[in-house]
């Protein structure tokens, strides 16, 4: 049962962020040469260096934000590995490896989590943003491409022209929903898989939270590759 | 067509009166009438030939368990049970059990023997052991039928089985509940070859003496004639005063529900070198120790297919129970829709409080809960069916053969493991295109004499073998020849063979893999199990469970003291299973660094969200 929730989930995710980087590239005219795709994979290489602008604790953000996400694929490869191949559970190797990176992953997670979390807070300019997403106007419906090619337009066209607050772009409110959503699924990913180590739960209990670990794992990871993915969409917008 | 008729009307009133006297076989003892109330026995004895036994008659015969019993209960129906129908070849072997070994000091020989197909373990012909034979070796702790109801093939035999007589099933070895019942004097009869009167040798009402085996060929148990030679008692049979009563009846305590001492006979164990060294320094199983009795577990009906009680025991067993009296059916429940049998007969459903339920696919629940708490090293133990315990004459040696070690944590067909005891088969052999056929014990043995220029004992430890004596026993066999292939000789799970220049190889082969069976009991309590104290009580680098030696028993002196780690029967990578314990060293690290995390990472949902709370609170004020 998990390993279908798990392929489907997986393959919509990636369907989805397969289509929106389509489109995108289509609406900003990207030509699928050769040429250009080796140019962009280079440049998402070089997003993993650190920039020399940044400050000591800019380096040691993105160096833990490297290494969480180094853990992370580490992970996601030895948890869903076994059961999306063979329907089994994690075991032999890819266990050790998989408790191995696990509280490394919790550590730099918690780290992040207190340096990143002043900056992903809501604040106001969020709120006309957010009733947006919610509630689009159909003049706003696909606004994505615009949105993209001339964000100051967009802005405008979200308060209508008559506001002078500023909003907060799409894809950086959408980075900050998946931020609170990682801190907060975080939490009974780490604890299920840890009280289980107690002498606290009968079968019944593990049973349960080795389903919530899993579940909520899940989405974690789901919720991990899109916040990844809007990263790197800002990033190479910049 | 009206013969027609008529012919079809007389086949189905055939078919109907034998239908009707199949039914009308059914005896009064076959079906219960629903009380729970024992039925007293106050019956007559009846010998074999049918006749009612009275205390005067002339010879005074034994009576016949098979006709005394059978008069009310279907003997054909009761041997069909599981204590006695090894020897049907239709009955499914079911997992392995322990084996009848039989062992010879002398020749260096302990082999694993069973009239089940029980992988590992050879039959009782190939190492020429007659049913006869094999009643005469170990019928003592068999509670009669099987091998000791067959007629032999072998003219001698036939005529020594006259003045014997069969070993019919016993009853009474379960179901007498006497405190005079001697089952020690059983084995003894059996021993004098009195087959014919053990059974009633063991009640508490009769007194046998002579011997059968003592007896000439032209004896006749039934006319009996005092033989000349003083010497020779023959086998007499005495029922003590006041046991006929006026009808010459006889009352016989029997019981359904068998005490544990009775099964306790045949199914008791002794660890060698525990602390204390007795049985009244070890505990009991702990369901005994409850209250329970075998036979809340173990039962069965008139066919007496008795549940042994192992998971997965439903696929080869006909009683109905078998899927439920296992641990799991009665702690757990079976997945039954309309009934739960968990909590049977008061056992508490266990919690398994911080157990991961991986366990419960890897290992049996008697890996955790039974036999004695495992050590760095292997023990030996002793068994009533290996070691003869209970009997008038048995060796009370620790070295004496055969040797069982325990316990074993081995790998099971179904894929878990489990707590096993185990042999290593040593035995003489010839080796024929990769097909093993052990010699008969008698040409080994007179082998093994001629190479040591003296009558050898059977009994006691293993002989110092020497690689010298090996290839000297292997040379002589190829000498002989008639063997039907490469002598060899097994021990120590290694085949010791001469090469081409005539010098002695040894090699590790399948043959020579010992012969573990699992354990069920003794049962020890919850907090007694693997586990309860802590995972590192499997799972560290140097747990007796993964990581234990495992004693070879070897009779070849360079060979002596070597040991094999428990993880090799286990089919588990060693380095991986090191690595794993290993691991856990680390564990208390992760529990800090993972909950610390949370810690913080709650720290921070807590903080924001306060802050939000109060941006909302501050919102839907100023509004």
């Amino acid at each position: 049962m998990f390993g279908i929730v798990s392929i489907t989930a997986f393959l919509v995710v990636f369907s989805g962020i397969c289509a929106h980087c389509i489109a995108s590239a289509a609406a900003k005219g990207y030509r699928w040469r050769p040429i250009d795709i080796l140019k962009t994979l280079v440049h998402l290489f070089t997003l993993l260096f650190l920039e020399q602008k940044l400050n000591v604790v800019g380096i040691l953000r993105k160096l833990i934000y490297l290494l969480a996400l180094l853990c992370f694929v580490i992970l996601l490869i030895t948890g869903f590995y076994p059961v999306l191949t063979h329907g089994e559970q994690i075991s032999g190797y890819l266990l050790m490896l998989h408790a191995t990176f696990a509280p490394v992953f919790a550590g730099c997670l918690a780290v992040l989590a207190v340096m990143w979390a002043h900056n992903c807070r809501f604040n106001k300019s969020d709120w006309p943003r957010l009733q947006r997403i919610i509630y689009p106007r159909p003049s706003q419906r696909g606004g994505i491409h615009r949105e993209a090619a001339n964000p100051i337009r967009v802005d405008d066209t979200l308060n209508n022209g008559t506001s002078r607050e500023p909003v907060t772009p799409r894809h950086t409110l959408l980075q900050r929903i998946c931020f609170w959503l990682i801190v907060v699924l975080a939490l009974p990913v780490i604890l299920s898989i840890v009280l289980s180590m107690f002498a606290l739960f009968g079968t019944k209990g593990q049973e349960f939270l080795l389903d919530t670990h899993r579940y909520s794992a899940l989405l974690l990871a789901l919720i991990v590759i899109v916040h990844t993915y809007l990263i790197i969409q800002a990033k190479l917008k910049q | 067509m009206i013969k027609g008729l008529i012919v079809t009307c007389i086949l189905c009133l055939v078919t109907v009166l034998a239908g009707a006297a199949e039914v009308s076989e059914e005896l009064i003892g076959d079906k219960g009438e629903g009380s729970r109330a024992i039925p007293v026995h106050l019956i007559p004895l009846i010998e074999e030939e049918g006749q009612k036994i009275s205390p005067d008659d002339e010879p005074l015969l034994p009576f016949s368990v098979r006709q005394t019993c059978g008069a009310c209960h279907s003997y054909d129906t009761v041997k069909t049970g599981w204590h006695f129908n090894a020897v049907d070849a239709n009955v499914a072997p079911g997992r392995s059990g322990q084996p009848w070994i039989l062992a010879d000091g002398g020749t260096g020989t302990q082999i694993p023997l069973s009239y089940r197909l029980w992988p590992g373990t050879f039959k009782p012909e190939q190492l020429g052991l007659t049913h006869w034979k094999f009643t005469e070796l170990f019928g003592r702790h068999i509670p009669g039928g099987g091998p000791g109801e067959l007629e032999s093939d072998n003219p001698d035999e036939v005529v020594r089985g006259f003045i014997s007589g069969k070993l019919e099933i016993n009853c009474l070895s379960c179901h007498d509940a006497d405190p005079a019942h001697n089952q020690a004097e059983y084995a003894l009869q059996i021993a004098r070859q009195n087959f014919r009167w053990a059974a009633a040798a063991s009640c508490g009402f009769a007194s046998v003496s002579g011997s059968a085996a003592s007896m000439p060929d032209t004896y006749d148990p039934l006319m009996p004639q005092m033989p000349d030679d003083p010497k020779l008692v023959p086998p007499t049979i005495i029922y003590r005063e006041n046991t006929f009563d006026h009808k010459k009846q006889v009352f016989f305590n029997i019981v359904r529900k068998i005490p544990a001492e009775r099964c306790y006979f045949c199914h008791s164990n002794s660890d060698i070198g525990q602390t204390g060294e007795g049985k009244w320094a070890t505990d009991e199983d702990v369901h005994l120790a409850a209250g329970l009795t075998c036979v809340d577990c173990h039962r069965n009906g008139l066919e007496h297919n008795i549940t042994r009680g192992y998971e997965g025991e439903a696929a080869a067993s006909i009683n109905p129970l078998a899927s439920m009296l296992s641990c799991q059916g009665c702690h757990s429940g079976e997945d039954l829709t309309t009934e739960t049998t968990a909590g049977r007969l008061g056992a508490p459903q266990p919690r398994h409080a911080g157990i991961p339920p991986i366990h419960f696919d890897k290992l049996t629940c008697t890996a955790c809960h039974s036999g004695s708490w495992p050590r760095q090293k292997t023990i030996r133990t002793k068994t009533s069916l290996a070691h003869a315990l209970g009997t008038c004459s048995v060796d009370k040696s620790d070295d004496v053969l055969p040797h069982i070690i325990y316990p074993v944590f081995a790998k099971q067909p179904d894929g878990k493991i489990a707590p096993c005891k185990l042999i290593w088969p040593a035995f003489w052999g010839s080796l024929k295109e990769q097909e093993i056929v052990p010699i008969n014990l008698e040409i080994a043995r007179q082998g093994a004499e001629l190479i040591a220029g003296k009558t050898l004992t059977s009994i006691g430890d293993w002989p110092s073998l020497t690689e010298e004596s090996i290839a000297k026993g292997l040379a002589l066999a190829s000498s002989q020849g008639g063997i039907g292939g490469e002598p060899v000789y097994f021990c120590g799970g290694k085949v010791y063979r001469l090469d081409d220049k005539g010098k002695l190889i040894a090699t590790e082969h399948a043959a020579a893999k010992p012969y573990l069976w699992p354990i069920a009991h003794d049962v020890r309590p919850a907090a007694q199990s693997l586990g309860a104290v802590s995972c590192r009580d499997c799972h560290s680098t140097n747990s007796p469970f993964f990581f234990g030696e495992v004693e070879i028993d070897t009779p070849v002196v360079s060979e002596k003291g070597s040991v094999k780690k428990m993880v090799a029967f286990q089919d588990l990578n060693p380095v991986y299973t090191k690595l794993f314990a290993f691991s856990f060293v680390f564990r208390p690290l992760l529990k800090v660094v993972a909950l610390g995390s949370c810690a913080i990472l709650g720290a921070v949902l807590l903080l924001y969200g306060l802050k939000a709370l109060a941006c909302i609170v501050k919102a839907l004020s100023e509004n």
